[in-house]
């Protein structure tokens, strides 16, 4: 992980190195002083990209957030707080962040819409407000001092640089770390995110901080770019001009950034020089959004997807697990790793699940089967705590898990598995697993992925197919080495030999990771092969449970799988 | 208490026009799943034609005529990029597409009626209704509100009452299963569209007098409208329409308190906030995923 962050992040400055000695070395002063508006705006838009590109929801108001940062900038400044600019500027930052957090909060819950709604609305007020108290010196035309380093307007463009630099890595490194990965997780599924221990809120909630926080330096280096300001600048349209520039640039990418501050600044530019009337760069910004969500294809995403045509094609390598070993297992608290009693669900009037008892003992394998509609995937669910209701008690290890979220319930040791795949497909695999169990090693990620035949960890997951993808799921959840790992269907959708050498891996769960396994699967050849003890369902009601030679044998699970009696096959 | 009655008398006009949008907002969320924020502008494209053209002389009336059509053509224009391109989307990227068009409704809308420079909108409904204890209501207010109901019933009457609305909110989220129903959804999304369009236009052709009639600024008048149609959770008409009146009367109450006058933009996002943070009391995941 870290090793990808830092080539990025060497690229990156080492890109930024070169453009902008190029810019200040050969340009003439007046191009050098747009370059700087060029890199404010592309700090604005990462801060966008942050929210709008990686958590996937619609803000509108990044623009107001820059204006508390600039408008505490100005502030300082008018009062002769100690420090200087930069300091400021990070101050301002900071300030950005109760409002992004206050605002990010009524959408925890609900998705991206409110969000626009609720944005768009303080961008209005911001307007008004701002436009009544007005900007900090405004009346007294008094300037915001450069830092004595970086006064001349070439030296100021060194600092702004600085600046970004730094908050572009920052980015980067945040974007590959488990937060990062769980933001696309969050945008991607939310129950997916839950049940590898995500607590939504705070995932969203640390977006909005950041993403605030970054706008605010921009805010604030504008300030010190322009010295004065006025409530015009951090306008309501600002923000939607550069909300769809974002959209058309994909601002997540560091090209995108970069591309849309080009774009926001030298569109006028040229427009003003080919005396064309500047707003027509709305319009253009526009067209572009909306062609860029028609085809789901940023800007950056299509260069990147032409630069890779031209590269020659890698064939995906499969993990590498020479000298790595797999992780400590966990340790086994108590003899029951879960025990269910007395489980029941009501949807309306009907009944999903009737008085279910099961106990999965701990370091064994148990199976939960039964024929479509048995009620076998709402049981994983109200185990793993995606119900809004259920009756009877849930206990692992011991510990009654009532009460408490999915993402709790995970964190405790109960771990589960999708029967359709919710991996979010811009994750690499290894941050996946990062994702899925924190604070692995390189050598246990590569360990893992090894022991269950997956790709290597810098493989992105949008080019494993589903099959891989399945097998996947199972090494994120045993990776997390919990107490129990639930496995709805693994083995659909696999050939018979694929399936063959999944229960083989299932089989040492127990052994390799310390975890307990509740197997949910149509596959009675796997069933036979790994269970020691099976439970049937049959329209929410346990019909059967004990050894599997005995349990399949018996009339009614044969009745519940074929519909029909013995006797009346045999006649 | 007699300043107070009037101001919030006065906030009518505007509150029957934002509960109107946000009607409108709630009927084209329900019938084609699009939360569109260029519902306003669509609005004030037509009230500009309006301005234009008595602007160059024509006489009144004819000229509302015209400045609706412009609307409803607006109005269609913009559901035609939605139908045909975005169909199938998810929610939030028709949402995310209806924001980008509204930034270019503007830009273009700026353009051509030069930007800020000071129009004339004449009244179209000049003078007072009644007297409702001492306080004069205005025909303007009148019209607005009387207008939002109308179209509050038959949003309602349509929806719950006859076929095609019980098929369409049915299959709101899956236009693909309501055309192998035999419903014509192209047809009736652009039909929404362009009746939204035309409400929404008169509506603005009555409030724009009392606002600086500038492109932008009723163009924005989308964020109270949502705001109202947030109070009916996008799904009640009637709870919509009582948000948007509300939001109008404590606007206007606002507006004679000095200290806060200044401040009254910023009450739309006081009633989406808390608005928001009341519905989310229980926790809900994010649908089917």
């Amino acid at each position: 992980m870290t090793r990808a962050s830092l080539r990025a992040s060497l690229a990156l400055v080492a890109a930024l190195a070169v453009g902008g000695a190029a810019v200040v070395g050969l340009l003439p002063s007046y191009w050098v002083f747009l370059a700087t508006s060029v890199l404010i705006t592309g700090v604005a838009l990462q801060s966008l990209g942050l929210v709008a590109g990686r958590t996937g929801m619609i803000a509108l108001c990044q623009m107001s957030f820059a204006g508390v940062g600039a408008w505490t900038v100005g502030y300082l400044n008018l009062a002769e707080a100690p420090g200087d600019l930069a300091v400021w500027i990070l101050l301002g930052g900071l300030a950005a962040v109760p409002f992004g957090v206050a605002i990010g909060l009524p959408a925890l819950r609900l998705r991206g819409i409110n969000l626009a709604i609720v944005t768009l609305s303080f961008a209005t007020a911001f307007d008004t407000i701002l436009a009544t108290i007005t900007y900090p010196g405004q009346t007294t035309f008094l300037q915001v001092p450069r830092p004595a380093l970086f006064d001349s307007d070439g030296s100021y463009f060194v600092f702004v640089q600085i600046v970004y630099a730094v908050i572009a890595v920052a980015l980067e490194f945040l974007a590959r770390s488990r937060l990062g990965a769980s933001w696309l997780a969050v945008r991607h599924s939310e129950r997916a995110a839950a049940a590898h221990g995500v607590s939504i809120a705070a995932s969203k909630l640390s977006a909005f901080a950041i993403s605030a926080f970054t706008a605010g330096i921009s805010g604030g280096l504008l300030a010190g770019y322009l010295g004065t300001l006025v409530a015009e600048n951090f306008s309501m349209m600002a923000s939607l001009s550069l909300y769809a520039v974002a959209v058309m640039t994909g601002a997540h990418f560091a090209e995108g950034a970069i591309i849309g501050g080009l774009l926001v600044v030298m569109f006028p530019e040229i427009l003003r020089r080919f005396d064309l009337p500047q707003d027509i760069g709305n319009v253009l910004f526009a067209i572009g959004a909306t062609q860029a969500l028609s085809t789901g294809e940023t800007m950056s995403e299509t260069f990147r997807r032409l630069a890779r045509k031209l590269r020659p094609a890698r064939r995906t390598k499969a993990a590498d697990a020479t000298g790595a070993s797999l992780p400590q297992p966990a340790a086994q608290a108590a003899p029951v790793a879960l025990e269910i009693d007395d489980l029941s669900v009501r949807y309306g009037s009907v009944v999903a699940l009737d008085h279910v008892n099961l106990k999965v003992l701990a370091g064994t394998v148990a199976g939960l089967i039964g024929p479509n509609g048995a009620g076998k995937s709402t049981f994983i669910d109200a185990v793993a705590g995606f119900l809004h209701a259920y009756e009877g008690s849930v206990k692992l290890a011991g510990a009654a898990l009532e009460g408490r979220p999915a993402h709790l319930r995970a964190r405790a040791g109960v771990r589960r598995t999708w029967q359709t795949n919710r991996i979010a497909p811009e994750l690499t695999v290894g941050g996946y697993l990062n994702l899925a169990a924190k604070g692995l090693t390189e050598s246990e990620i590569a360990a893992i992925l090894g022991w269950l035949d997956c790709p290597d960890p810098e493989v992105p997951v949008t080019t494993v197919d589903a099959g891989t993808r399945r097998l996947l799921d199972v090494a994120g959840v045993v990776a997390a080495r919990p107490a129990v790992v639930l496995l709805d269907e693994p083995a659909a959708g696999q050939s018979h030999e694929e399936s063959v050498r999944l229960g083989q891996r299932i089989a040492q769960i127990p052994k390799l990771f310390g975890s307990a396994v509740l197997l949910v699967e149509h596959d009675m050849d796997l069933v036979r092969s790994v269970c020691s003890e099976i439970t049937v369902l049959d329209f929410g009601k346990v019909i059967a449970s004990g050894p599997p030679a005995k349990v399949l044998g018996e009339p009614a699970v044969k009745k519940a799988y074929l519909g029909i009696e013995e006797e009346s096959v045999a006649a | 208490m007699d300043a107070l009655l009037t101001s919030a008398v006065a906030g009518l006009t505007a509150g029957g026009t934002y509960a109107l949008l946000g009607v409108c907002a709630v009927f084209t969320y329900r019938l084609v799943s699009v939360v569109n924020f260029t519902g306003a502008a669509i609005g004030t494209a037509g009230t500009f034609a309006l301005i234009a053209l008595t602007e160059a002389g024509y006489p009144t009336w004819p000229s509302v005529l015209a400045g609706i059509l412009v609307g409803t053509f607006v109005g269609v224009a913009i559901g035609t990029i939605m139908t045909r391109w975005f169909a199938e989307s998810s929610a939030s990227t028709k949402a995310a597409v209806t924001v980008a068009l509204l930034v270019g409704l503007i830009a273009v809308g700026l353009r051509l009626t030069g930007g800020q420079h000071p129009h004339v909108m004449p009244e179209l409904f000049p003078g007072s209704a009644f007297r409702l204890a001492g306080v004069e209501v205005t025909i303007a207010s009148v019209l607005t509100i009387g207008l939002a109901v109308l179209f509050t019933v038959l949003s309602d009457l349509f929806l719950n009452r006859t076929r095609v609305g019980l098929h369409l909110r049915a299959l709101s989220d899956r236009p693909m299963a309501a055309e192998l129903l035999g419903v014509k959804v192209q047809l009736l999304s652009l039909l929404v569209w362009g009746l939204t369009g035309a409400f929404t236009t008169f509506a603005l052709m009555i409030i724009a007098p009392q606002r600086s009639p500038n492109f932008m600024t009723l163009s924005l008048l989308v964020v109270p409208a949502l705001a109202a149609a947030l109070v009916g959770l996008f799904r009640s008409f009637w709870l919509t329409l009582a948000g948007g009146i509300l939001l109008g009367v404590i606007e206007g109450m606002a507006s004679t308190v000095d200290s806060i006058s200044q401040y009254r933009s910023a009450i739309p996002f006081l009633v989406v906030l808390a608005v928001l943070l009341w519905s989310q009391r229980e926790a809900r995941w994010d649908d089917a995923r």
